[in-house]
C-alpha cells in the first residue's frame, strides 16, 4: 500500500543545512509556462501573468490563499451602487525612477482593449465604464451597474508606466516595445533584461521596491515545458526551484533527500457535469436503442453516480497523492464555500440499488469525454471514473480528448456526460456558481459555462441576488447556500481537487505555496 | 512456383533473416490471437482494477494471476495491453502500406504506360512529395484530420503512396522502352492487359521490397505521432501510445510501463526490416555471384 | 537551355502558388483557434471581439488574399499566441535548428561514410557485420525511443549531459549560437546524437553499397591488376566514384533532417523551429503553421529546382526529355 505523504505545514523552512549552499545572489527557477509577450494586459494566461508580476505590480493584491489585499491601491469602497473609490499608494516609483500615480492607472485600464490578445484581459475591467482622476492619489471607477466583484477583477490588472508605454500601446506596436524592454517599466520587485519568448526571462533587483528590496540579486526564470526535463534539470542542479511537479515523480521525489518538495492545494477542482436536457445525445441502452428518457435527469441515478465514485482511490492511485476528494466546486475556505456540505460516500451497493430504483437495473452505456492534457491527471481521472462506473453497471466509453477538441465539442453541447478541472481563480463564489450553475441566461450575464442547462430557480435567484450585494457578509452567506443548493442537486459532481509540487535543491530555499500556483521570486526567500 | 522455391531456399540460407521471418510470423500470431491469449482484455473497464495500478513485473494482481510484465497506470496488464497494442500497431502498418501500394502503384503504372502529360503530372507531383519529409506531411495532416484510425491511415498512405509510385514507375519505365510492349500498344490488345500481364509482373519485386520497408516505417511512424500526442485515443493504446504513457514514470523507477512496449516495437520493426534487406538483396542482380 | 529553365521556374511557382492555397485552406479547415485560444470562461462578447481582431469574421477567400498580399510584400502575418511577426519568431529559432541539423548531418556523413567504406571494403569481416547490424538498428529504432533512452541513459541515470534545452550562446555576426561554448556543446551533444543516428544509418548503407559495386567494377580489377596499392585504390578511384552520390544525398538530406528535428527538438525541449511548429499545432496558432508550412515547401521546390538545374547542365538527355 502506497502510504500519503504526510502534509508539510504551509510555510515551510526547507532544511537547516543552508550553510554555503548557494551564493544566494541568482536564483534559476524552471517552470512550466511562460509569458506570451512582456506586455502585462495581452494575456490572461495564468503563466503569462506569474511572469508579469516579477516586473509589474496591481491595483489590488491576490495573496497566498488568494484573499484581497492593499497593493498599489491602499484601499478601496464602494461610494454609491456603480462607483468605487480607490486610495492609492504613495511614493511608489517605477523602474526608470518615475513617480507612480493615477494617470498610470487610468492608462493602463483604458489600454486593456486595445493591447489585448486572443486569451483576452479584458475580463479584468469588462465592468469599467469610465475612470475618473480625482487626485494623483485618488481614483472614481465608475461601473455599468453594482459591481461587488470588482477588487477581484483588479487582481491581475497590471500598472504600467503611462509614459514610457505611451508609444507601444496599439496592437502593432506593444509587443515590440515590451518584449524589447523600452516599455517594459514596472514599479515590481525586478527590472527586465532580457526574453526569448518560450526561453529564458532574465531579471535584476529593483532596489527602490516598495515592499523593500527582494532576495536575489538576478533571476533567471528558464521555461521547461516538459515535465521530466524540469526535473532532470533540478536534479543535475542547472535550476534551483521547479513548479509543477507531476505527481508520477512525487512519490520518489519525496523520498529523495537532495531535493526538497512543497506541497500547495490548488484552486482546480475536477467536475463531472451531467446533461440535464430532455433529449442528450450520447446515453443509450446496452443494446444501443435509445433511451425513453435521458436518465441523468433523476436524481436517483446522479446520486448512484455519486456514490459509484471512490474518491480516495482517485487520490492515492490515479493521483498518487496529489490531490483531496472533493465535495464542491471550489476549496472549502473561499468566500462563498460552505464547510457544511458532508463528503459523499463511496458505495457501490447503494449505487447500484439507486439504479434499480431509477428503472436501470441493467445500466445503461454512456460515452464520457474529458481533457487529456490540460490539468495534470485529467485523462487518468477520467479513465479511473470510467472503471467505477462500469462497475455499478454504466458502459462507459471513456474518451480522453485534446483540450483543441474538447472545449469546442462542449461549447456546442455535444456531451452527455463530461469532466474538465474548474479553478475558481478569483477565490470567490461568484466567479464559478455565477458562470456554471446559474441557467445560461445572457441578460443577466450569468451562467455563460453552463453547458449541462442545468437550472434550479432557487439556485438562479440566489445567484442574481448575490451578484448585486455589495455587503460582503450578506453575499457570503447567500452563496453558501447556493453552493449547498447546487452540490446536492448532482448535476454537478466535484470529484477531486488538485494539489501541486514545487521541488527545490535541498536546504536552500524557503517559500510558502500560493493558491494561484504562481512561483514568484520575491516570495521565495534563501532558507537560513 | 519454381522461382519461388529458388528463393526461398536462398532465403533460407541466411540464419539471421530467417530467425527474423520467424520473429515477425510469432508476433503477427500472438497480435491475431491476442484476444485468446491473453489473461485481460486492455479495453474492458469492467475488468480493470485500479488497485493494480502500476504494479511491477511479477504482482499478482485482484484477478488472481500473474501479471509477467506488470501493469500500467490504468491497472491494465502490460502483456496484454501489448499485444493488443501490438494489434493495433500491425493493423495500421499494414492497411497503410497496402492501401498506399495500391494507390502508388496504380499511379506510377499509369504514369509509365500513359506518357506525356499524364506522365509528367503524376511524376511531378510524386517527385516534389519525395523530397517532402513523410513525418512531417504525416503530422500536418493528423493535425488537419484529427485524432482517430481511419484518419491516421489516411495521413500514412498520402506520406507514403509517393514512393511505391516511383518504385512502380522505375520499373515500369524499363519495361516500357522494350520493343513488345512498343509493338503491344500498337496492336489493339487491351491496355488493360498490357499493363496486368507486363508491367505489372515486372514491377512486382522492388514493390514487395518497398512495401516490407514502408509496412515498417507505418508502423514506427504511427508510434512517433502517437508519441508526439497526435495519434490514437488514449483507451484504446498503441505501442507508441503506450510508450508515450508510461515514458513519465522513468524517472521514478518504473521503467516496465514503457521499456516493455518499446522493446516489442522495436523487435517487430527491427525484424521486418531484416527480412526486407534480405529479400532485397536476393532481388538485387548485381550482387549476384 | 534557356527555354529548359523558365519552363521549371514556372513549374516551381505553380507548385508554390498552388501548395499556398493548400496549406492555407487545410490550416483554416482545422478547427477554431479561437476556442482554444479565448479561455473557456470568456463571456460571447469577449469571444465575438476576439474573432473580429483577428481578422476571422471574413470569408475564406478574403483572409487569403489578404494573406497572399501582405505575403507578397514579406509580412507572413503576426502570431495569434505572441502577437510578434511570424518571420521574427521563426527566425529568431532558426540558429538553434540549422546548428542541431548541421552538427548531426555532418557528424552522420563523416562517421556513416567512413564506417560504410569500410563495410563494403571488408563485407565479411566480423566489424563489417557489426556496423551493419547498427546501421539496421538506427533505420529501424523509432527516433523517439532511442532519444528517450539517451536521456535515461546519459541525463537521468548517469548524469553526465544535460536532459534538454540549448546551452549558453555567443553572439557571432548578430545570430546566437550555443556550439561555440562549453556549456552549448555539453546541450547539443544528445540532441544531436539523436538527430544523426537515422542518417548515419543511412549513410554508412549509401557508401557500402556503393563501395561494394565499385569494388567489383573492372576498373578496380584493372587498378589491383596493374599492382596499385589498395590505400591508393582506395583514396583515388573508391572515394572519387562514390562522393558524388553522396554530396547528392548529403543535400538533399539537409532538408530532411530539418523536418526530422520536430521529432527530436520536442524531446529534448530544444529552442527551434521544430519545437515551434509542434506547439502551434498544439494552440492552432494558424499563422505560424502556415508560415512553416510555407516556408518549407519553398525550402524544397528550391532544391528541387536547383537540382532540375544542375542535371540539366550535366546530362543533355534531361533538356530533351524536358521538352517531349
Amino acid at each position: 500500500m502506497k502510504h500519503m505523504a504526510l502534509l508539510r505545514p504551509a510555510a515551510v523552512a526547507l532544511g537547516m543545512l543552508a550553510a554555503g549552499a548557494a551564493s544566494a545572489q541568482t536564483l534559476t527557477m524552471g517552470v512550466r509556462g511562460g509569458p506570451e509577450s512582456l506586455d502585462p494586459h495581452f494575456s490572461a494566461l495564468g503563466s503569462h501573468a506569474e511572469a508579469a508580476k516579477h516586473i509589474f505590480d496591481t491595483l489590488v493584491w491576490s495573496g497566498d490563499d488568494l484573499q484581497i489585499e492593499p497593493g498599489l491601491a491602499v484601499s478601496w469602497e464602494p461610494v454609491d451602487e456603480d462607483t468605487w473609490e480607490f486610495k492609492l499608494r504613495e511614493g511608489v516609483k517605477f523602474h526608470d525612477g518615475s513617480d507612480f500615480d493615477a494617470e498610470d492607472v487610468k492608462f493602463s485600464i483604458e489600454r486593456i482593449p486595445v493591447v489585448s490578445g486572443p486569451t483576452t484581459t479584458t475580463i479584468y475591467v469588462r465592468r469599467v465604464k469610465e475612470v475618473e482622476i480625482v487626485d494623483p492619489l485618488t481614483m472614481l471607477i465608475h461601473t455599468d451597474g453594482p459591481a461587488a466583484t470588482l477588487p477581484y477583477d483588479f487582481v491581475r490588472l497590471f500598472i504600467v508606466s503611462s509614459e514610457a508605454a505611451a508609444d507601444y500601446s496599439t496592437p502593432e506596436t506593444a509587443a515590440e516595445g515590451f518584449n524589447s524592454g523600452m516599455a517594459t517599466i514596472g514599479t515590481g520587485p525586478y527590472k527586465f533584461v532580457s526574453w526569448e519568448p518560450k526561453g529564458d526571462l532574465v531579471l535584476e533587483r529593483f532596489d527602490d521596491y516598495w515592499r523593500g528590496a527582494g532576495a536575489w540579486e538576478k533571476v533567471i526564470r528558464k521555461e521547461m515545458p516538459n515535465d521530466s526535463s524540469r526535473l532532470a534539470a533540478l536534479k543535475a542542479g542547472q535550476v534551483d526551484v521547479i513548479n509543477y511537479v507531476s505527481s508520477v515523480d512525487y512519490l520518489a521525489l519525496e523520498r529523495d533527500s537532495s531535493v526538497d518538495t512543497i506541497k500547495g492545494d490548488s484552486v482546480y477542482i475536477m467536475n463531472l457535469q451531467l446533461d440535464q436536457r430532455e433529449d442528450t445525445p450520447l446515453v443509450r441502452a446496452k443494446d444501443g436503442s435509445k433511451l425513453d428518457a435521458n436518465p441523468f435527469r433523476d436524481i436517483k441515478v446522479r446520486e448512484a453516480i455519486d456514490a459509484a465514485i471512490d474518491r480516495d482511490t482517485m487520490v492515492e492511485i490515479v493521483l498518487e497523492g496529489l490531490g483531496k476528494p472533493a465535495n464542491q466546486m471550489m476549496p472549502v475556505g473561499f468566500f462563498g464555500s460552505n464547510a457544511d456540505i458532508p463528503m459523499p460516500e463511496y458505495n457501490p451497493a447503494k449505487a447500484k440499488d439507486l439504479l434499480t430504483e431509477a428503472g436501470y437495473p441493467d445500466g445503461f452505456e454512456v460515452d464520457l469525454y474529458c481533457t487529456s492534457d490540460r490539468l495534470p491527471g485529467d485523462g487518468a481521472i477520467c479513465q479511473g471514473l470510467g472503471q467505477m462506473f462500469s462497475q455499478i453497471g454504466i458502459t462507459t466509453n471513456v474518451n480522453a480528448v485534446s483540450k483543441t477538441v474538447y472545449f469546442p465539442a462542449q461549447s456546442r453541447l455535444e456531451y452527455s456526460m463530461f469532466m474538465n478541472g474548474w479553478g475558481t481563480l478569483t477565490g470567490e463564489a461568484s466567479y464559478t456558481l455565477g458562470g456554471l450553475a446559474h441557467s445560461n441566461d445572457p441578460d443577466v450575464k450569468l451562467g455563460a459555462f453552463n453547458r449541462i442547462e442545468y437550472k434550479n430557480e432557487d439556485v438562479d435567484r440566489l445567484l442574481e441576488e448575490g451578484a448585486t450585494m455589495l455587503d460582503a457578509d450578506q453575499r457570503r452567506a447567500t452563496y453558501e447556500e447556493a453552493m449547498a443548493k447546487v452540490m446536492a442537486d448532482k448535476a454537478y459532481i466535484s470529484v477531486v481537487q488538485l494539489q501541486t509540487v514545487w521541488a527545490a535543491k535541498a536546504g536552500m530555499l524557503a517559500f510558502t505555496p500560493r493558491f494561484d500556483e504562481d512561483t514568484l521570486a520575491f516570495f521565495i526567500k534563501p532558507a537560513s | 512456383m519454381m522461382l519461388l522455391r529458388r528463393f526461398w531456399a536462398e532465403f533460407r540460407e541466411n540464419r539471421i533473416a530467417l530467425a527474423a521471418l520467424v520473429v515477425v510470423v510469432l508476433v503477427s500470431l500472438l497480435a491475431v490471437f491476442a484476444p485468446l491469449i491473453t489473461p485481460q482484455n486492455p479495453y474492458d473497464m469492467t475488468g480493470l482494477s485500479l488497485m493494480d495500478a502500476r504494479r511491477p513485473p511479477g504482482f499478482v494482481g485482484s484477478g488472481g494471476y500473474t501479471h509477467l510484465l506488470g501493469t500500467d497506470p490504468q491497472g491494465r496488464d502490460l502483456l496484454s495491453a501489448i499485444l493488443y497494442g501490438l494489434r493495433i500497431s500491425i493493423q495500421i502498418g499494414l492497411a497503410a502500406g497496402l492501401v498506399a501500394l495500391t494507390i502508388g502503384a496504380t499511379l506510377g503504372i499509369l504514369a509509365a504506360y500513359a506518357g506525356g502529360r499524364i506522365e509528367m503530372l503524376i511524376m511531378r507531383v510524386v517527385d516534389l512529395q519525395l523530397s517532402f519529409p513523410a513525418i512531417l506531411l504525416a503530422l500536418v495532416l493528423v493535425a488537419l484530420l484529427g485524432q482517430g484510425k481511419a484518419q491516421l491511415i489516411g495521413a500514412l498512405v498520402a506520406a507514403q503512396y509517393a514512393y511505391f509510385a516511383r518504385t512502380a514507375y522505375g520499373a515500369a519505365t524499363s519495361e516500357r522502352r522494350k520493343d513488345y510492349i512498343e509493338a503491344a500498344r500498337a496492336t489493339p490488345l487491351a491496355p488493360s492487359r498490357v499493363i496486368l500481364r507486363h508491367l505489372l509482373p515486372n514491377c512486382t519485386p522492388p514493390l514487395i521490397v518497398v512495401a516490407t520497408v514502408q509496412i515498417a516505417n507505418s508502423i514506427s511512424l504511427e508510434a512517433t505521432l502517437s508519441f508526439l500526442g497526435l495519434g490514437l485515443p488514449v483507451t484504446e493504446p498503441s505501442l507508441g501510445m503506450l510508450i508515450s504513457n508510461g515514458f513519465p514514470y522513468m524517472m521514478s523507477g518504473r521503467y516496465w510501463i514503457s521499456v516493455y512496449p518499446g522493446v516489442a516495437l522495436i523487435v517487430l520493426i527491427v525484424a521486418i526490416n531484416i527480412v526486407g534487406d534480405q529479400i532485397r538483396d536476393q532481388f538485387n542482380p548485381r550482387l549476384r555471384k | 537551355m534557356l527555354g529548359f529553365v523558365i519552363q521549371r521556374f514556372l513549374q516551381a511557382v505553380v507548385v508554390m502558388a498552388v501548395m499556398s492555397v493548400i496549406v492555407f485552406c487545410g490550416v483554416y479547415a482545422i478547427g477554431n483557434p479561437v476556442d482554444i485560444v479565448i479561455p473557456p470562461d470568456a463571456t460571447q462578447d469577449i469571444r465575438a471581439a476576439t474573432i473580429a481582431k483577428l481578422g476571422l469574421d471574413k470569408p475564406l477567400w478574403e483572409q487569403y488574399f489578404l494573406f497572399v498580399g501582405n505575403l507578397l510584400q514579406g509580412d507572413f502575418g503576426r502570431s495569434f499566441v505572441y502577437n510578434i511577426p511570424v518571420l521574427d519568431l521563426i527566425g529568431g529559432r532558426l540558429p538553434a535548428t540549422l546548428e542541431l541539423v548541421l552538427t548531426s548531418v555532418l557528424t552522420a556523413t563523416v562517421l556513416g561514410v567512413s564506417l560504410g567504406i569500410y563495410a563494403g571494403y571488408r563485407p565479411d569481416g566480423w566489424l563489417a557485420k557489426t556496423i551493419m547490424a547498427v546501421s539496421v538498428l538506427g533505420f529501424s529504432v523509432p527516433s523517439f525511443w532511442v532519444g528517450l533512452i539517451l536521456i535515461l541513459t546519459f541525463a537521468v541515470n548517469l548524469g553526465w549531459l544535460p536532459a534538454g534545452g540549448r546551452g549558453a550562446t555567443v553572439t557571432v555576426l548578430g545570430v546566437p549560437w550555443s556550439f561555440l561554448t562549453l556549456d552549448g556543446l555539453s546541450h547539443i551533444v544528445l540532441p544531436a546524437i539523436n538527430l544523426a543516428l537515422f542518417k548515419l544509418a543511412m549513410m554508412i548503407r549509401l557508401a557500402r553499397a556503393g563501395t561494394r559495386e565499385i569494388m567489383l567494377t573492372d576498373t578496380i580489377k584493372f587498378a589491383r591488376a596493374a599492382g596499385i596499392s589498395e590505400s591508393v585504390i582506395l583514396r583515388r578511384h573508391l572515394l572519387k566514384l562514390i562522393s558524388i552520390p553522396i554530396i547528392t544525398v548529403f543535400g538533399l538530406e539537409l532538408g530532411s533532417t530539418l523536418a526530422f528535428a520536430v521529432v527530436t527538438e520536442t524531446i529534448f525541449s530544444w529552442p527551434g523551429v521544430g519545437k515551434l511548429i509542434i506547439d502551434s499545432i498544439a494552440v492552432l496558432d494558424r499563422p505560424v503553421m502556415v508560415a512553416y508550412l510555407i516556408l518549407v515547401a519553398f525550402l524544397f521546390v528550391t532544391i528541387n529546382f536547383t537540382v532540375d538545374l544542375v542535371f540539366a547542365l550535366i546530362d543533355p538527355r534531361v533538356r530533351a526529355g524536358a521538352r517531349a
